[in-house]
């Protein structure tokens, strides 16, 4: 089987750096995107198996991005987790809104991201 | 012509005189009488008359003040300035008109003075002196003052709140921030930490543990921050879910457990037989149970103890955590929930944190309509307790409706639950001849049908009706219902009720419908608190328990113990069956007392003869300083008169 690929857009580059390392070190392929709009782009023509999704982006936030993939029957089956840095409420709420399939406030523990995405792979590829 | 005209000016001479005395009268009445001070001056500002009130303040007489000047009662500063504005009046015949000045009374008292000034024209049009008044006018300016202070602070008041406004919005924003470099420092250190990136020796991983429980606190102030910063703004909201207590303190003191262990604490829990469920914010709950375990152990010492408890309460419960630590001084119980407060002089660095744990947890709380509080000794311990109102009947569902429930509040859906309730099940059955089977299947028709009617839904009910056949009870829960709907629904189950139990013969069977609040809202506190999306109304079927209407809530009573001795209380509800109240002192059952009060509506006092039927002592919140008993009394010896006045009450 081939490595299954993540998409982390995100645009804080050493949070990048220490991501992609944890997630290469699992075995996954991970392509990266700074902007919400180079994002969007990339979940498209990457086709992804997963996408690691910030809220605060520049060019196109958070939210949109995932409202705008998940509301396309092409893309809506690509699990997506948002990353937060609001605690509860708010964000809960929106996660759920515009579709999210889980997210991590951060600081987060990084076996949390981890268990996360393997539950997620584990359910997408039963589907 | 000329003697008509004659007799006609005579007359009119002598109403003229007649005048002239009543006028002259009412002249004196005002010289006499007004407090104001009038003088009247000459064209060289010497006085020609003042009313009495003039002399009042210079302790002289009328007569001896006529033909002197200011100069000779007034200091000559003054006395100048007075001199200075006779002189514009007198000269150019500008008027004064409410001049206000700062006056030293001859009592040496200061006041403030409001001078009016107009000059008197002879017949030719020629100025020949001035009438003047002038008023004590310190009472109007002091208010004047007050008003203008009023206003400034008001101004200031704005000024402040728009700045604790940017205040807390900074701090947010700043805390936000914080998080970013806070999650990337937690990463990388991970990354070392589990080995990702290579094998670490055990020196290397006990220094970045270290790091990584530094960060775990740097991540609690952070938080702590944000949600004090949150509650300013008003932007703390509340996630609503049924949860089972007993759970969620096993799970928070379990959490502990191995901390305690490794500092020899005893950290004990005890949670009760029955299940109970209430609706709270977990994740706040969980917080509040967290904080004050916490601190427990912050400040007990090694092989100490730490007891959870949990007590259940009617309308709430009641959960203590209970150390034998190092305990507060008096004056540090009061303080302790507020704000920045270290009540603690011997905590380390380590132990401190910022202090706004427990006014987080105050808060917390207190929007869960509960209450928090302290009881402690210096040296002994502490006993943290504090309460959540809860709602019994909730503790039946079972996990499948809970889960029901929970789905539609995760959904943001109001929820409206009903709950009818058969009191006095047993001799309820015994009497109604139905078997309880076949009233349970009828009373789930009754309700399927009103809701088929009122929603008029498609395919799945909305409704979830739980039928408790052992208790008699049974529990509708209606999801996305307005205030409206939900009375519509409850006021045609009742209706249907009724027409039921008729058909079957069953009489003087009495439906009630009421509208309860939850959490119940508590005396001590000012506003109705509210969780989001969760209303509860009660339906009673049954007869025994009221057997008439109540009349009023909560009008005062006097229990008169002897002659000379009357102990006042507050009556819960009144019928002419009898009357329920709450009151400091203790009565015995079955005993007799008299009792006096009003009826709110036709303002009739009734002084009646009254059994004690039941006592029941209330749960003492910390502040009052009394025991509270509920008390039901029936009326005994009721004059025939009585009934009527309440018959006349009801319909008012």
């Amino acid at each position: 089987m081939d490595k299954e690929k993540i998409l982390l857009i995100e645009d804080e580059k050493d949070m990048v750096y220490a991501v992609n390392i944890q997630l290469e070190a699992e075995g996954y392929s991970v392509v990266n995107a700074y902007d919400g709009l180079d994002g969007f782009e990339k979940a498209k023509s990457e086709k992804p198996d997963l996408i690691i999704l910030d809220l605060m982006l520049p060019k196109i936030d958070g939210y949109k991005v995932c409202r705008m993939l998940k509301f396309d029957d092409k893309y809506k089956d690509i699990p997506i987790i948002l990353f937060t840095s609001r605690a509860q409420e708010s964000d809960n709420e929106m996660s759920k809104r515009v579709g999210a399939d889980a997210y991590i406030t951060k600081p987060f523990e990084p076996k949390i991201l981890l268990s996360k995405i393997k539950e997620l792979l584990k359910n997408n590829s039963k589907v | 012509m000329k003697k008509p005209i004659k007799t006609k000016k005579k007359v009119k001479t002598a109403i003229n005189s007649q005048d002239l005395v009543y006028k002259y009268k009412l002249f004196s009445d005002l010289m006499e009488h007004t407090p104001d001070v009038i003088y009247f001056k000459d064209n060289k500002g010497r006085i020609l008359m003042v009313n009495k009130a003039y002399t009042k303040g210079l302790k002289t007489t009328v007569k001896k003040v006529i033909g002197k000047t200011d100069f000779d009662f007034f200091s000559k500063k003054r006395a100048e300035v007075m001199a200075k504005d006779d002189e514009q009046v007198l000269k150019d015949g500008k008027l004064i008109i409410d001049k206000i000045e700062r006056a030293t009374r001859h009592d040496g008292i200061d006041n403030y003075v409001s001078t009016t000034k107009v000059p008197r024209y002879d017949d030719k049009g020629k100025i020949v002196g001035l009438i003047g008044i002038t008023r004590d006018i310190t009472r109007r300016m002091h208010l004047e003052q007050v008003w203008k202070e009023k206003v400034r602070i008001e101004k200031k008041v704005e000024m402040l709140e728009g700045m604790n406004r940017l205040k807390s919005e900074f701090i947010s924003s700043v805390s936000h921030e914080l998080r970013t470099p806070l999650a990337i420092i937690k990463q990388l250190v991970s990354l070392i930490y589990d080995g990702t990136v290579g094998e670490i020796n055990s020196k290397q991983k006990e220094i970045l543990m270290k790091t990584g429980n530094n960060i775990k606190r740097l991540k609690k102030i952070i938080d702590e921050v944000l949600d004090i910063s949150r509650i300013e703004r008003g932007a703390l909201k509340f996630n609503y879910t049924l949860i089972n207590l007993n759970d969620l303190i096993e799970e928070s003191a379990d959490f502990f457990k191995g901390i305690a262990k490794d500092r020899g604490i005893d950290l004990s829990y005890k949670v009760p037989n029955k299940q109970v469920n209430i609706f709270i914010d977990c994740d706040r709950v969980n917080q509040i149970i967290f904080n004050l375990i916490d601190n427990a152990i912050k400040f007990t010492e090694d092989q100490g103890k730490i007891r959870i408890e949990i007590k259940i309460l009617e309308t709430k419960v009641r959960i203590g955590v209970i150390d034998t630590g190092i305990g507060v001084t008096k004056a540090g119980m009061n303080e302790l929930f507020n704000k920045f407060v270290q009540v603690s002089q011997k905590a380390s660095a380590e132990k401190k944190g910022i202090g706004l744990g427990l006014s987080l947890v105050k808060e917390l709380v207190e929007r869960h309509g509960g209450e928090i509080w302290v009881e402690s000794k210096l040296g002994v311990g502490s006993k943290f307790y504090f309460t959540l109102p809860r709602f019994y009947k909730l503790d039946i569902l079972d996990n499948n409706i809970k889960d029901q429930i929970n789905n539609l509040l995760d959904k943001g859906k109001t929820i409206y639950f009903i709950s009818v309730l058969i009191i006095n099940y047993r001799e309820f059955k015994f009497r109604t001849k139905v078997k309880s089977k076949k009233l349970f299947n009828d009373l789930e028709d009754i309700i399927d049908q009103v809701f088929s009617e009122v929603c008029k839904f498609k395919g799945k009910k909305p409704q979830i009706v739980k039928m408790d056949t052992v208790n008699g009870q049974c529990n509708i829960i209606f999801p996305n219902a307005t205030e409206e709907k939900a009375i519509i629904v409850s006021e045609m189950v009742k209706d249907r009720i009724k027409n039921y139990f008729s058909e079957h013969q069953v009489k003087n069977i009495f439906v009630t419908v009421g509208i309860m609040p939850y959490p119940t809202p508590d005396e001590s506190l000012t506003t109705k608190r509210l969780p989001a999306n969760i209303h509860i109304k009660e339906m009673y079927i049954g007869s025994k328990i009221r057997r008439f209407k109540r009349i009023s809530y909560e009008p005062n009573v006097d229990i008169i113990l002897s002659k000379d001795e009357i102990e006042p209380s507050k009556a819960v509800d009144i019928s002419r069956g009898g009357i329920c109240l709450v009151t400091k002192i203790s009565l015995a059952v079955d005993s007799e007392v008299d009792i006096k009060f009003e009826l709110p509506r036709n303002r009739q006092f009734i002084q009646t003869k009254a059994r004690v039927a039941w006592v029941k002592n209330l749960d003492r919140c910390p502040k009052e300083k009394f025991d509270r008993n509920k008390i039901g009394l029936e009326f005994i010896k009721l004059k025939t008169k009585i009934p009527q006045i309440f018959l006349k009450e009801l319909k008012l």
